[in-house]
């Protein structure tokens, strides 16, 4: 009988001992379920950035993380609480979670590590779980700080021409020298190989998954500056150690998820952002975003916080490089260039040789950097190009002193410095002696006469602009003019440097005509051509386009009229605050209403401050004249 | 403010449709490892970088299965970041020229970033780039086969140096 009773004790004693286990963790997930409903912790600004929540115009909230994989709980994307308890949840589980298949707790460590802080765990009651291959990864970034990156924009490919911010996490023991090797966070969408039109459209309205990515940042100067030459900018930001482990516990968390990527505003810069607002919550930063998020806006808005931006440093473009350099080329040498870059063997020569030795190294070294920028430009060629360089390298290999150092002047200021995008502006004006009052807003982003500095140079890139002006004598209110877009890029022509200029312009203004006097015309119009610049008075761009427009207006027959031209001008700096522009050009329509037109237009606009300028522009257009004068504030 | 949003899109989309042409695939999609989702992505222009990726990997040494054919990446763990092993042939691979270039000048931070991956100490660096441009024309002969055969010739322009060859290297 005591036998039994023992065995049957032990047996039970057994059985208790797995069900306290159990009971132990459980009921600790109930205690903490409970505090964090007591302390309401979905309402935290922290899990609503952890999360990616964003309030709804019904007050809801919903995650930008458009993949499930994020969400814990089947209602995650919507229901903060819900994936909050599921969260606490499966971090008792070994289940592994998330496209990075691996158990809550490492997957989602970032939220680990903040609900454990907030909720103040016990560990001992937690399964035991490492998260070995987080550590490894951190490890290997080995991360010090961090520094944003900002690769100026670039006219000829649509979709950096903006300009791109990413991250790049600087190692310990990094120096100015092997600062490529660190590694980055980047944003971007993933986009198909074979993509064709519905390229814009998907790219626009959320069609492709936009991922973060940690590409080493040898190859992303490779490709922005050797490839595409821009310009780059790199912020180091004033980031503490522990700001640091949030941001890069979140990144490895958002290796599980993709968002929808929409080009205008939940885009690269955005993103970024959003990392740094989990770095420190006190910052608020994305919420300043509304309908599009410009990536130099997102550095002038770091800018605003003082002291978080410690030191700027710029990479030049291959492109700056070679005309920086070619500058510094004295007129006596520029013989010796041209034959190093045709016909290496020069190298070789008495003449040659005869130059000081610092003079022969500086001039093997443009023409190889040359010589690798037309190979990388001129497929066709580019095997020659090569051979070339490598004669030229074998030749300035035998000069053994290593080249010193040579600062490159950007041509262009940092983009902080640069006026705001979004453009206001009040005026008043005579058309056809008709006095007018004038205001004028524009979304984005840069025209030829706003200031230069911090923009890329003779570009012009405007969309959603709208001008409303009331006529006095006939007290008339009307919408003047309405810009979707009205994009320019002029590229200066050298013997070295050959580029189109282009342009586009897309909207609405008005005309006068014989059958009406202030006739809307919807207008399409399309030029290419090149450009010169001199250095005559400061700086200037002379430009000539062919070109092709289409006009829908009731002031024409058959309520239209397409046709074709030829434009030219010249947009000249006479001092740094004082610019102009003056353009002129012939057109023909030959379908439609047959007609020609001609156009003058002669303006200047004065620099009072950063964001602050007057414009007066002269318009001769068909039998249109107007003189209209601005102040333009940028906001 | 919705005829705002409405403004933009269309131009945008205008945009895009002009331009379509240069406009392979995303910039930003280019060779390089993911976080636990990876892409080698080739884009218009930066082939030449994928395909000397694949050069520099595929003669070589990956014997890990960790990455790879699942994950459609070389050189790269399923976590983003390169295997150490690798480091110095897929940097080498990747910056080929701009590593040659700066051999022939002795100096420039292509070639410092390469003697610090070698594990050349920063002390003799300059004993390094001096050796580089001096055997420049003999190393970049071994290299005409792949960037993986110059990082070889130059472990063995290291070896036979007289200082250099006391430095440990990481190989």
């Amino acid at each position: 009988m005591v036998r039994r009773l023992l065995f049957f004790c032990l047996a039970f004693s057994i059985f208790s001992l797995e069900a306290t286990a159990q009971d132990v963790s459980s009921t600790y997930l109930q205690e903490l379920l409970a505090l964090a409903q007591e302390k309401k912790l979905h309402h935290n600004r922290y899990w609503r950035l952890l999360l990616h929540y964003r309030q709804d115009f019904l007050g809801g909230y919903s995650s930008e993380v458009d993949d499930p994989g994020f969400f814990l709980s089947e209602t995650g994307k919507t229901d903060p609480e819900a994936e909050l308890h599921a969260t606490l949840t499966q971090f008792f589980s070994d289940e592994l979670v998330g496209r990075s298949q691996q158990v809550a707790q490492c997957a989602f460590i970032a939220r680990f590590h903040w609900l454990s802080d907030q909720l103040k765990f016990d560990r001992t009651r937690f399964p035991s779980q490492t998260c070995e291959r987080f550590e490894n990864w951190l490890k290997e970034l080995n991360p010090a700080s961090i520094t944003l990156i900002f690769p100026a924009a670039f006219m000829n490919n649509p979709v950096s021409m903006f300009g791109h911010s990413f991250l790049r996490i600087d190692q310990r023991g990094q120096t100015e020298h092997t600062r490529i090797l660190a590694y980055t966070i980047n944003y971007a969408a993933e986009v198909p190989p074979d993509v064709g039109v519905e390229f814009a459209f998907k790219g626009i309205f959320g069609g492709y998954q936009g991922f973060f990515s940690t590409i080493p940042y040898y190859i992303k100067v490779q490709e922005y500056r050797d490839i595409e030459n821009r310009d780059i900018w790199e912020y180091r930001l004033n980031l503490s150690p522990e700001e640091i482990h949030r941001l890069l516990m979140h990144t490895w968390e958002m290796g599980n998820a993709y968002f929808d990527y929409y080009f205008f505003k939940e885009n690269c810069a955005y993103h970024i952002l959003s990392l740094l607002e989990v770095a420190d919550p006190q910052f608020h930063l994305t919420d300043q975003f509304h309908l599009w998020t410009i990536p130099a806006d997102t550095i002038r808005l770091l800018f605003q916080r003082e002291g978080f931006v410690q030191d700027i440093s710029y990479r030049p473009a291959g492109s700056t490089n070679l005309k920086r350099k070619r500058e510094a080329v004295p007129a006596s040498e520029a013989f010796f260039l041209n034959q190093l870059t045709t016909d290496p063997s020069i190298a070789r020569q008495t003449d040659f040789l005869q130059l000081p030795l610092a003079h022969q190294t500086f001039l093997l070294d443009l023409a190889s950097d040359y010589l690798r920028y037309k190979s990388r430009t001129d497929k066709k060629l580019a095997d020659d190009y090569n051979t070339k360089n490598q004669s030229v390298l074998v030749s300035r290999s035998q000069i053994q002193v290593p080249s010193p150092p040579f600062p490159v002047a950007p041509f262009s200021l940092s983009p902080e410095q640069g006026h705001e995008t979004a453009r206001m502006g009040v005026g008043i004006g005579w058309r056809n002696d008709e006095l007018f009052e004038h205001i004028d807003i524009r979304a984005v982003y840069h025209d030829l006469l706003d200031p230069d500095p911090g923009y890329t140079p003779d570009s012009q890139i405007q969309l959603g602009a709208l001008s409303l002006r009331h006529y006095h004598r006939r007290n008339q209110f009307r919408i003047e003019q309405l810009t979707l877009v009205n994009v320019l890029s002029l590229s200066p022509i050298d013997s070295w440097f050959i580029g189109p200029s282009w342009k586009i312009k897309f909207g609405m203004n008005t005309v006068k005509s014989d059958s009406c006097d202030l006739c809307s015309n919807g207008h399409l119009n399309v030029g290419a051509g090149g450009a010169v610049e001199t250095h005559v008075i400061q700086r200037e761009v002379f430009f000539l386009m062919g070109e092709a427009e289409a006009n829908v207006s009731g002031a024409y027959d058959e309520n239209h009229r397409v046709g074709g031209g030829i434009s030219g001008g010249v947009v000249a700096n006479v001092t740094d605050n004082w610019k102009w522009l003056a353009s002129g050009g012939y057109l023909g329509y030959f379908l439609g209403h047959r007609s020609d037109d001609i156009q003058v237009s002669v303006g200047q606009r004065w620099t009072f401050a950063k964001n602050f300028v007057f414009r007066t522009t002269f318009t001769h257009h068909d039998r249109d004249n107007e003189l209209l004068a601005v102040f333009h504030g940028y906001f | 403010m919705v005829n705002r949003t409405l403004f933009m899109l269309t131009a945008g989309l205008f945009m895009f449709g002009i331009t379509g042409v240069a406009v392979a695939a995303h910039p930003d999609n280019g060779p390089g490892c993911g976080l636990g989702k990876l892409a080698w992505g080739s884009y218009a222009g930066q082939q030449s970088i994928g395909s000397q990726v694949l050069q520099a990997t595929t003669n070589g040494t990956f014997g890990n299965q960790t990455f790879g054919i699942s994950s459609g990446t070389l050189g790269c763990t399923n976590d983003g970041t390169i295997f150490a092993s690798e480091k110095v042939n897929v940097f080498a691979a990747i910056n080929f020229d701009n590593i040659s270039q700066e051999m022939a000048q002795g100096q420039g931070e292509h070639l410092t970033s390469l003697a610090a991956l070698m594990g050349i100490p920063a002390d003799q660096h300059q004993i390094f780039f001096a050796m580089a441009q001096d055997k420049y024309t003999t190393l970049i002969q071994a290299g005409e086969t792949s960037p993986k055969a110059v990082v070889k010739a130059i472990y063995g322009a290291i070896d036979n140096h007289p200082v250099l060859a006391q430095a440990s290297i990481s190989k």
